[in-house]
């Protein structure tokens, strides 16, 4: 039992370092882009909203109340569609028996929850720096949701990752259902103050909640209506359930 | 311990529907070099890999205790974008060996020289083999599978490749499938029989030969 809890560690262990490897390449420019293409991106699309004069839905800072949202989707995407790939990715893999497809799930997980660690800090100090940004109210709740984001993510993923290789159109219906995101998930917006029509809709959008929860840990005064953390928190474990049923089920078929 | 246990092995290509096994139990014996004889698609490699764990059975389960290898010279498992290094070192880490002193040895076996530092990609077949060989020498398998090469390289890495394994052997076993009856009766103590969906055991070689060539 002990023995095969080190083995798994000592093989996920060994894949994030292989993937960090894949990711960002040989270079030292690789971990940079990979950290920084994120923060330019995010960054340019909060200079284009200042620059029409937008004004922050909450607080003082447009570009806190962007962030809280779109780094957010960003690190969900970033999971749901590079998990997408990993099984058939790592196909060659499977030739050391002690590797597991999980595994490779995991070590994509982590290698990306890490990136996104640093995205944020490094983000976020940035916001504070030139005076955009504050000091969180309850990090503990940025922590929570962070981790939330984790669970439905790799969720998310895990199921891409055997569909996609059940067929590879599924690819493009992912997308389908990933693109509104951007809209339903109160990047713009402060989704409480929305019509209850509106609201009955948007909260079956487990990203709003983690949306929301992460304003609540930023600001000390944002009240969500909307926010029920038992959804997203729910929700993700029951994907993370059927994804490792759903994996060890069709194993077989696939290898 | 490497067991079948009612392993059904069925491949479904394209409505064509190939019984490698049938409901077949075996238990390899334990420290025993162990031959696979059969005819050409009687699905020796197949189960070899099922062995190795690279392949799944369709139903039962195959166990496996030891420390078993990939079959030798199967280069299968790198990845063409990282370097010899960097492949050394994750299949290391994966078994859980410390990774500079494999590399060392691999250094040492493969004589790649400054192309371990280059990606697999740009390496010839010839040179993955030899990689692939000295790497899995130097992790050090309680099982090496050999499926019909016991060397890899040119006349003088052969010569060398093929001691090393046999040294490497002493204190190991193997599972091999081999045509070659001198081969066979070189390195094997018993012997598994793959015929009809079946498998059969032999505790003498000489009576799996015999057998090999009434019905192969």
């Amino acid at each position: 039992m002990f023995y095969s809890i080190w083995l798994q560690i000592r093989v996920i262990a060994a894949l994030t370092l292989r993937e960090t490897r894949m990711t960002f390449g040989t270079s030292h420019s690789g971990y940079f882009w990979a950290v920084f293409q994120p923060i330019f991106s995010v960054s340019f699309l909060m200079t284009l909203f200042y620059l029409i004069g937008r004004q922050s839905p909450f607080g003082t800072s447009l570009a806190l109340f962007f962030a809280t949202a779109v780094l957010t989707l960003e690190f969900y995407n970033k999971l749901s569609v590079s998990l997408m790939r990993a099984f058939t990715t790592n196909k060659s893999l499977l030739s050391y028996p002690m590797i597991k497809e999980p595994d490779t799930l995991f070590a994509r997980l982590s290698l990306i929850a890490c990136t996104f660690i640093v995205i944020n800090v490094i983000f976020y100090s940035g916001l504070l720096v030139v005076g955009l940004g504050q000091l969180p109210a309850h990090p503990e709740r940025l922590i929570y949701a962070f981790l939330t984001t984790c669970l439905l993510g790799f969720g998310v993923g895990s199921i891409n990752a055997i569909l996609y290789q059940k067929n590879q159109a599924w690819q493009h219906i992912e997308k389908i259902f990933a693109r509104p995101l951007f809209f339903l998930s109160g990047v713009f917006y402060i989704p409480s103050t929305m019509p209850p029509e509106a609201i009955a809709v948007l909260k079956w959008n487990p990203l709003l909640h983690v949306v929301e929860w992460t304003r609540e840990g930023f600001y000390s005064n944002y009240r969500s209506d909307v926010l029920n953390i038992a959804y997203p928190l729910g929700l993700g474990a029951t994907l993370v359930i059927i994804a490792m049923f759903a994996e060890r089920i069709t194993r077989k078929q696939r290898v | 311990m490497i067991a079948f246990e009612n392993v059904t092995k069925i491949y479904n290509v394209k409505g064509v529907k190939k019984v490698i096994l049938d409901d077949a139990s075996y238990r390899f014996a334990d420290r025993k070099n162990v031959a696979l004889m059969g005819h050409n698609g009687a699905g020796k490699s197949t189960m070899m890999r099922m062995v190795a764990g690279i392949e799944l059975p369709t139903s039962g389960r195959v166990r496996r205790t030891e420390k078993v290898s990939w079959p030798m010279g199967f280069a299968r498992g790198f990845n063409g974008l990282m370097t010899g290094v960097e492949n050394v070192r994750f299949v290391s880490r994966v078994y859980g060996c410390h990774t500079d002193s494999v590399l060392e040895q691999v250094q040492e076996f493969a004589e790649l020289g400054k192309s371990l530092a280059l990606p697999i990609q740009t390496y010839s077949s010839g040179m993955k083999a030899r990689l692939a060989f000295g790497l899995s020498l130097a992790i050090s398998f309680e099982c090496y599978l050999i499926d019909e090469i016991t060397a890899v390289g040119d006349r003088r890495f052969k010569k060398k490749s093929e001691q090393a394994l046999k040294d490497k052997i002493k204190n190991a076993r193997v599972v091999m499938i081999s045509h070659s009856e001198k081969t066979i009766k070189d390195y094997c103590d018993c012997g598994v029989f793959a015929y009809g969906s079946k498998l059969y055991h032999y505790d003498d070689v000489n009576e799996l030969l015999k057998d090999y060539r009434k019905f192969c």
